[in-house]
């Protein structure tokens, strides 16, 4: 990776210890927009924010919200061109996993395989850390389950969580509201209601993404009228 | 040899600044502003097109040997604003990326995916240390199979995004509030409303009148889906239809 001239590494430790471009990482993402998601009994919801620079831009061609496999879904919260790069490199290797075991791969694997691709960034040389975090989502044999991946590499499974701008409001809020037998229906709901505590302007299915996998095992991310329809329940 | 990550080296390579910004990325879109010309797109109902300056900077230079818009396939043509040498270089890119699609898939790259495809390729330059983003903003147009009329812009920092209209250069910022206003409802435009509108805009923020060799235009168009560049005769009509109208 990388060129030869450029064969060391910059992320490098500072005196105190610390690995600061994996905070200065982590500074790109706390600027990104807001995303969440949130583990139900019977799924998950991963949502974000999607606004967008101008009223020019074609909300329609963006996808925020994107499918690994399709029984896990993924969303992001930083720089949006570093995510189409781990979104190539997860898809790939669940395909690879596909061919050799015949079977789609868990979440917990590709999280992990994901991470590791997180983590050589902030190693190997010539390369700068990812200035993303992200969301993966997925239902297979262990159930639902809600994973958060850091520019660092480091993971963990969540059973909410919320990254990007003003995540601390959203993380009270969605302590406050979270149960653990909370069903998909409740947990988009929820999810709605935490966006819209944050969001500057009026929220529309059109300003906002949302993705949900249930017991079905396929992930989908709504479209802008079903997405209307729920922010009309929660009114 | 030189170590980044805090020893100031953020401004030099595409490394992270403490407020988490890369500097090289933020320069990238300065020198796309340095170009001193102003692009602008507009997609239509059932055509896009891109309009630019023409600045020929020195009488003896050869001024059809100056342009801007380039084909990258029959169909999808790509107007690049910004540093000349670095444009060459990412249309070569371009072009091989959708000669390589149409060998392997057996059918033509649609615009989206193309873009893209460049988009990705200046991902790179922000995230590997030992190649600098390229100083070049792109927008490319075409007529998709299933979706119609496209027009999407790349910029240094990796992004793309599809527009309904859109614009690059020293006169961004400008552009955009004019075209915002213009297409705030939702104009179902003809085509000669699309160039039309698209030259006026140009004609507005850079407060003249121009002479048909001094801009050039690009179009695709739904019943005639190859890239075409306007010639002097074809720009003449719309300048003379631009200023009748007002």
């Amino acid at each position: 990776m990388g060129d030869s001239q450029y064969s060391f590494s910059l992320t490098t430790f500072s005196p105190s210890g610390k690995l600061v471009q994996i905070e200065y990482a982590l500074m790109a993402v706390g600027a990104g927009q807001t995303s969440l998601g949130i583990k139900a009994s019977n799924g998950v919801v991963i949502a974000t924010e999607k606004k967008l620079p101008s009223i020019l831009v074609d909300e329609a061609s963006i996808n925020k919200i994107q499918s690994l496999t399709p029984n896990i879904g993924v969303v992001y919260s930083g720089m949006g061109p570093d995510s189409r790069v781990l979104v190539r490199k997860s898809r790939k290797q669940a395909q690879t996993y596909q061919r050799l075991y015949q079977e789609p791969i868990p979440l917990s694997q590709l999280v992990r395989e994901t991470a590791a691709v997180m983590q050589e960034f902030t190693q190997s040389g010539g390369v700068r850390p990812f200035g993303v975090s992200l969301l993966m989502a997925g239902f297979d044999d262990n159930g639902p389950q809600l994973y958060q991946v850091d520019p660092s590499g480091s993971y963990f499974s969540w059973k909410a969580s919320a990254i990007g701008k003003n995540v601390s409001n959203a993380k009270t809020f969605l302590e406050k509201r979270y149960s653990d037998d909370m069903e998909l229906e409740d947990a988009i709901h929820t999810a709605i209601l935490t966006l819209k505590e944050g969001f500057e302007g009026q929220i529309s299915g059109k300003n906002i993404e949302i993705g949900i996998i249930d017991e079905k095992r396929v992930f989908k991310v709504l479209t802008p009228a079903e997405v209307e329809d729920y922010l009309a329940e929660v009114e | 040899m030189s170590r980044g990550s805090g020893a100031g080296y953020d401004r030099h390579i595409t490394i992270f600044s403490p407020e988490g910004r890369l500097y090289q990325v933020e320069y990238a879109f300065k020198a796309v502003k340095a170009a001193g010309i102003t692009s602008i797109g507009v997609r239509g109902k059932d055509s896009v097109c891109f309009v630019t300056q023409k600045k020929v900077p020195d009488k003896l230079l050869d001024q059809t040997s100056v342009t801007h818009l380039f084909a990258v396939t029959k169909f999808i043509g790509l107007l690049a604003t910004g540093m000349t040498a670095d444009a060459k270089s990412l249309i070569a890119h371009a072009r091989n990326e959708a000669a390589n699609f149409k060998f392997d898939l057996g059918y033509e790259i649609p615009v989206d995916y193309l873009a893209k495809r460049i988009a990705d390729k200046s991902q790179v330059y922000t995230q590997h240390a030992y190649m600098r983003p390229l100083g070049v903003s792109a927008m490319l147009i075409g007529i998709d199979d299933e979706q119609g009329p496209q027009l999407y812009k790349c910029d240094p920092a990796g992004h793309y995004f599809g527009y309904k209209a859109t614009s690059s250069g020293s006169k961004e910022q400008e552009a955009v509030n004019f075209l915002e206003k213009k297409i705030k409802n939702n104009p179902q435009l003809s085509y000669d409303e699309t160039v039309q509108t698209a030259i006026s805009a140009l004609q507005s923020i850079l407060l003249e009148d121009f002479k048909p060799t001094e801009i050039e235009v690009g179009v695709v168009r739904a019943g005639k889906p190859e890239f075409r560049v306007l010639s002097t005769e074809e720009i003449d009509e719309h300048l003379t239809a631009i200023s009748e109208r007002d």
